[in-house]
């Protein structure tokens, strides 16, 4: 008899060889199965309630997988595309879940019939570098030397992107807000300097793009109310101090033994306060903002001498406030004095209005005006965050188009191109590589057949038609959602940044190349206490 | 297998987990996913369907602590009927929205949006694309809206005639339980909101209104106070029971010796050290009421409390005092009398005392409760409204009517159009969108034509609660609506021999109904776009 040589800890689940990597694959159709229908203009969205209870509702590729709480090791890899496609572009999360999947079911074929991995992944990208390439080669630039023609191109861009989004039929209200928000923006773009706020209640048209900052009223004390509300270019201090009678020292403690020194410390204790108070009021400040709290009496020594106050700002929104306004976060008041204005910020309005039920502070017409924000009106929670992400998406494929003024036309008349001269050249490979090319070219075709399926139409019919189309050289033909047909969709502004759908293509190969490499699959037990998931449900089994 | 699209199985057929506790997540998919949510809609707003309108009924609500809300409120119900369905829970929060923003037909706008939801059933079941009826539906909401604006009047907004303004106040409050003294509480409301109005701005800060409730007396002794009403007396029970001419000081200061915030102790070794802290307190004590005699105050209101030396040395000082009064009502004093908040003794002077003309307590039947009335103050513009009734349940009730009252009021102020209520508007809107329908080519016709039949829903509940029979009180004023192509003729809810709503006063904001439609419109494109739902199941550990 053979000793038996045990390598791994006991429990640890492996698997291995062809048969994993088809099990892979089927793994990953499972999962694209799930928002195969969110795709396009008549995509559905999907309602996610987690473990806590809290519903989501998106339309959002990245974020619906991510609450799908994958669990199979291959199947996180689609998670992980969408993920960094949602960062590097931010839009087009679910086209490139759909294309890995395809790439990899129609490769499926051929692992079955015994084709090594790596030849299927050395043509896959070969495939890639040149549908990249016919991507850049077909782009077509828009000068962006004329304003106005640059910022209806940004527009188109967003319409694009929002067309399948629940506020389709607003597109047009909020392709403009998010172009006029990124255009506020500095050459960096950076994203956190617009600001999204969200007010439930009221219409979405309502909703509405300062040109400065807004946030919400924090809490205040007594005395609040009597403070002044609106301000003509005040002079805006901004704080890291809590301005608040408190203890200097959280553990010290003092002795006295002299009934009389006990006035003197709590006079000491005010002065130490007052002190911070009159430096601020001395140096003319009209709004006090701080990351800190302010307490009551410093509220009401404000009231008293007509200045406006608010405590515990949030991080983000002071910083922003900084951006627009000018001036520094400062952490003493010491120097703070009637020269000392460059750290001080200002704009040319200061108000505190009302908006549903909430009041909100707003700071317009900021001399830097480098930052946007956002106020989102709507019927119920779930609905503004739907609305939230697909801005979302909205200013990151605007932020983009800026960058890069090169697009492409949308509606799978791209993909239709790319198949086509993927499918040419594959007749000119000899050997295996052949098939493997002309597979990667079908794949393509998932997306205007999904666009269709999701419409409820032909998508066979449709297929051909664009097929053909594309045969006669017509390279910007794709799906019509609207007359259920094919059109020009170069000429019907359905036009998308190239940058999204060339960082699209090469992360969805490689994904699939990662998913093709793999051939075993070790995985250690969490605990011996209790058998893992997967090991219950094989004994279920 | 309630879980397609999440399955998937390896070469033997075994299947592989893809997703976190697989087994015990529902989905509900498809077709299926929409006749779920629109059961659940319908439910939550045939609850409400028989609140709606002057003849309709209110609903107790047993909270699991045993308190008892009785009230008609659309969403008041709502928010304590406890949903747990996620759809239901997003019309919760629709009633909330327009609660936040209107204030004001929380009820019609639940009843709309599950109408809504029950024609969409009738399309889907023909198989017409869900989004296809959504976009159907925006379609018709804003030919609604278009002919709302159509037909809505101006209305004078003299402050000097109030009378229209109660009207509308009247027309709010026609469905509550207030309605006995309908005339009363409109005139209240009214009174109430052009006190703090700021015509200027068209703004209404409700922060500066209070309603304050009492337990016991009639509805009718219901009062409207120029001022501010507190819930606390005198702190010795001799001092005199009214002020006139009251100079304010206004403490939030504890009436005792000052303590340092910073950790202390003090030793007392000998007997002398004791009677010189004695004689330090008194000493405060006395530089205290020195400090307040001194700058001319006749009444005290300090924030904290004072203990009974002090209490005594008030009282033979004849300064008349109040202690422990809330914040948000110190600031309400302030506000009203002028005054400045006082944080130390020290800084107390003359100018920064309140001024009012008449301060009063006010005694309740037989029972020993008292309230303080501040009236005549130097700036009247806050002011409490004093709510009676024989129960708790009924001052909860006709605070929450008061409140929307107050809304609709304040609406008016912000914009001065109007629309005729009792379903006239509903149906003339479904007249004109009806007509409009037959113009559209395409399929959303069917769904303009749905949305049309579902605006009925509001003239139809109407009749419903009322006792008439439904449909021939509803065609028997369309019809009219069309001979006479007069869009003022609603249902005559409570048998006053006419339904033209311009002669009954049954009058409506335009923001009100605009948002209604809008508002729901919104939330069901929402609800039919989502076609797949996940839901944690009992979690097995």
């Amino acid at each position: 008899m053979q000793p038996m040589i045990i390598i791994l800890k006991e429990g640890t689940d492996s698997s291995q060889g062809k048969s994993q990597i088809i099990s892979n694959i089927s793994a990953c159709q499972a999962v694209a199965e799930a928002i195969r229908t969110t795709l396009g203009p008549r995509g559905m969205d999907k309602l996610i309630v987690d473990n806590r209870g809290k519903a989501t509702i998106s339309n959002d590729g990245a974020t619906i997988l991510k609450l799908l709480e994958i669990i199979h090791p291959a199947a996180r890899t689609l998670v992980d595309i969408a993920k960094s496609q949602d960062a590097e572009v931010g839009d087009g999360t679910t086209s490139v879940v759909l294309l890995t999947v395809e790439i990899l079911k129609n490769t499926k074929t051929f692992i079955e019939d015994g084709m090594h991995p790596t030849i299927i992944i050395r043509a896959i990208r070969k495939a890639t570098a040149l549908a990249t390439k016919k991507v850049k080669e077909i782009a077509v630039y828009v000068k962006s030397d004329d304003a106005k023609e640059h910022r209806a191109l940004l527009e188109k861009c967003a319409q694009t992107t929002l067309s399948s989004k629940l506020i389709a039929r607003q597109r047009e209200f909020f392709s403009k807000m998010v172009v006029d928000a990124v255009l506020m923006l500095d050459e960096l773009l950076p994203l956190n300097m617009i600001g999204i706020k969200k007010v439930t209640g009221g219409s979405l048209e309502e909703s509405r793009i300062v040109d400065g900052v807004a946030f919400k009223k924090t809490f205040s004390y007594a005395g609040f109310e009597m403070q002044h509300k609106k301000f003509l270019k005040p002079k805006i201090a901004l704080l890291n101090i809590e301005l608040e009678l408190k203890a200097e020292r959280d553990n010290a403690e003092i002795r006295l033994d002299n009934v009389a020194e006990y006035q003197k410390i709590v006079d000491a204790e005010w002065s130490i306060l007052y002190d911070k108070l009159e430096k601020l009021h001395a140096a003319g400040v009209n709004v006090v903002l701080s990351k800190l709290p302010i307490g009551d009496v410093a509220t009401q020594y404000f009231a008293d001498r007509d200045m406006f106050c608010a405590g515990r700002v949030q991080e983000d929104d002071l910083k922003r406030t900084q951006k627009a306004c000018g001036g520094a976060i400062i952490t003493t008041v010491e120097n703070l004095n009637e020269q000392s204005q460059q750290v001080m910020g200002t704009c040319e309005i200061f108000e505190e209005s009302q908006i549903g039920s909430e009041r909100y502070n707003f700071f317009t017409g900021c001399p830097k005006a480098k930052t946007a924000t956002m106020i989102l009106r709507g019927g119920a929670e779930q609905f503004i965050d739907e609305v939230e992400r697909s801005l979302h998406d909205a200013i990151m494929i605007v932020r983009r188009a800026v960058k890069n003024d090169s697009i492409v036309a949308g509606g799978g008349a791209i993909e239709m191109a790319l198949s086509r001269t993927l499918r040419d050249y594959s007749r000119t490979v000899p050997g295996k590589e052949q098939l493997i090319i002309a597979a990667y070219a079908k794949a393509f075709e998932v997306i205007p057949r999904q666009l269709c399926e999701n419409a409820g139409f032909d998508a066979t019919n449709i297929l051909n038609k664009l097929r053909q189309k594309h045969a006669e050289n017509h390279m910007w033909f794709g799906v019509d959602i609207m007359h259920e047909d094919v059109s020009d969709n170069f000429t019907a502004a359905v036009w998308e940044p190239a940058v999204v759908k060339i960082n699209a293509i090469t992360a969805a190969s490689e994904a699939a190349c990662l998913i093709l490499s793999v051939d075993e699959t070790i995985k250690v037990p969490k605990s011996s206490a209790e058998p893992s998931n997967a090991a219950k449900a094989m004994n279920m089994a | 297998m309630p879980s397609i699209g999440t399955l998937a199985f390896d070469e033997f057929g075994r299947p592989v987990l893809i997703l976190k506790g697989q087994e015990s997540k529902k989905r509900l998919f498809g077709i299926e996913a929409h006749k779920s949510h629109i059961l659940a809609g319908k439910a939550v707003a045939d609850t409400l369907k028989t609140s709606l309108g002057p003849r309709g009924m209110d609903k107790c609500m047993v909270s699991p602590d045993g308190d008892i809300t009785i009230t008609n409120d659309g969403a008041t119900i709502l928010s304590m009927m406890h949903v747990e369905n996620e759809i239901g829970k997003l019309l919760v929060q629709l009633s909330k929205s327009q609660d936040d923003e209107i204030g004001d037909g929380t009820t019609g706008v639940v009843v709309l949006a599950g109408a809504l939801l029950e024609h969409a059933e009738a399309l889907l079941d023909k198989g017409i694309h869900p989004i296809r009826i959504a976009d159907g539906y925006e379609l018709a909401a804003k030919i609604a809206l278009d002919h709302l604006d159509k037909i809505a009047e101006s209305y004078p907004l003299d402050l000097t005639k109030l009378d229209p303004l109660i009207n509308t106040a009247m027309t709010t409050l026609g469905s509550k339980i207030v309605s006995r003294c309908q005339r009363q509480m409109a005139e209240i409301a009214v009174n109430a909101i052009l006190n703090v109005a700021d015509m200027e701005r068209r703004d209404v800060n409700f922060e500066l209104i209070k309603v304050q409730g009492k337990v016991g007396g009639r509805l009718e002794d219901t009062l409207l106070v120029k001022g501010v009403v507190v819930d606390k007396t005198f702190s010795h029970p001799q001092m005199p029971k009214e002020v006139r001419n009251a100079k304010i000081a206004i403490l939030t200061c504890p009436f005792e010796p000052p303590k340092p915030k910073t950790k202390h102790k003090l030793d007392i070794t000998n007997v002398e050290d004791y009677k010189k802290l004695r004689e330090y307190e008194k000493e405060k004590f006395t530089e205290m009421i020195k400090s307040i005699k001194d700058s001319g105050t006749n009444l005290v209101i300090c924030q904290w409390g004072f203990d009974d030396e002090a209490n005594h040395l008030l009282l033979s000082h004849e300064l008349p005092a109040v202690r422990w009064v809330g914040g948000p009502e110190i600031e309400l004093i302030a506000i009203a009398t002028g005054g400045r908040i006082v944080p130390r003794f020290q800084e107390l002077t003359a100018e920064k005392l309140g001024y009012a003309g008449y301060v009063r307590e006010l005694n309740f039947g037989t029972t020993s409760d008292h309230m303080l009335c501040i009236e005549q103050c130097k700036k009247s513009n806050t002011c409490t409204i004093f709510v009676r009734g024989g129960n708790k349940m009924i001052v909860e009730e006709a605070k929450r009517a008061l409140h929307d009252a107050l809304c609709v009021v304040r609406n008016l102020v912000r914009d001065n159009r109007i629309v005729y209520g009792g379903g006239a508007c509903e149906i003339s809107c479904a007249i004109e969108v009806a007509k409009e329908a037959n113009q559209i080519p395409t399929i959303e016709q069917y769904a303009i034509r749905a949305f049309a039949d579902a605006l009925e829903s509001v003239p139809l509940a109407l009749a419903e609660n009322s006792g008439f029979s439904p449909i021939k009180t509803l065609s028997d004023v369309k019809s009219q609506q069309i001979a006479e192509n007069n869009p003022r003729l609603g249902v005559d809810c409570l048998n006053t021999g006419t339904n033209d709503m311009k002669a009954q006063l049954v009058i409506e904001t335009l923001i009100g109904k605009r948002q209604q439609i809008s508002l729901a419109t919104q939330l069901v494109r929402m609800i039919l776009k989502i076609d797949d739902i996940r839901l944690p199941g009992e979690s097995e550990e």
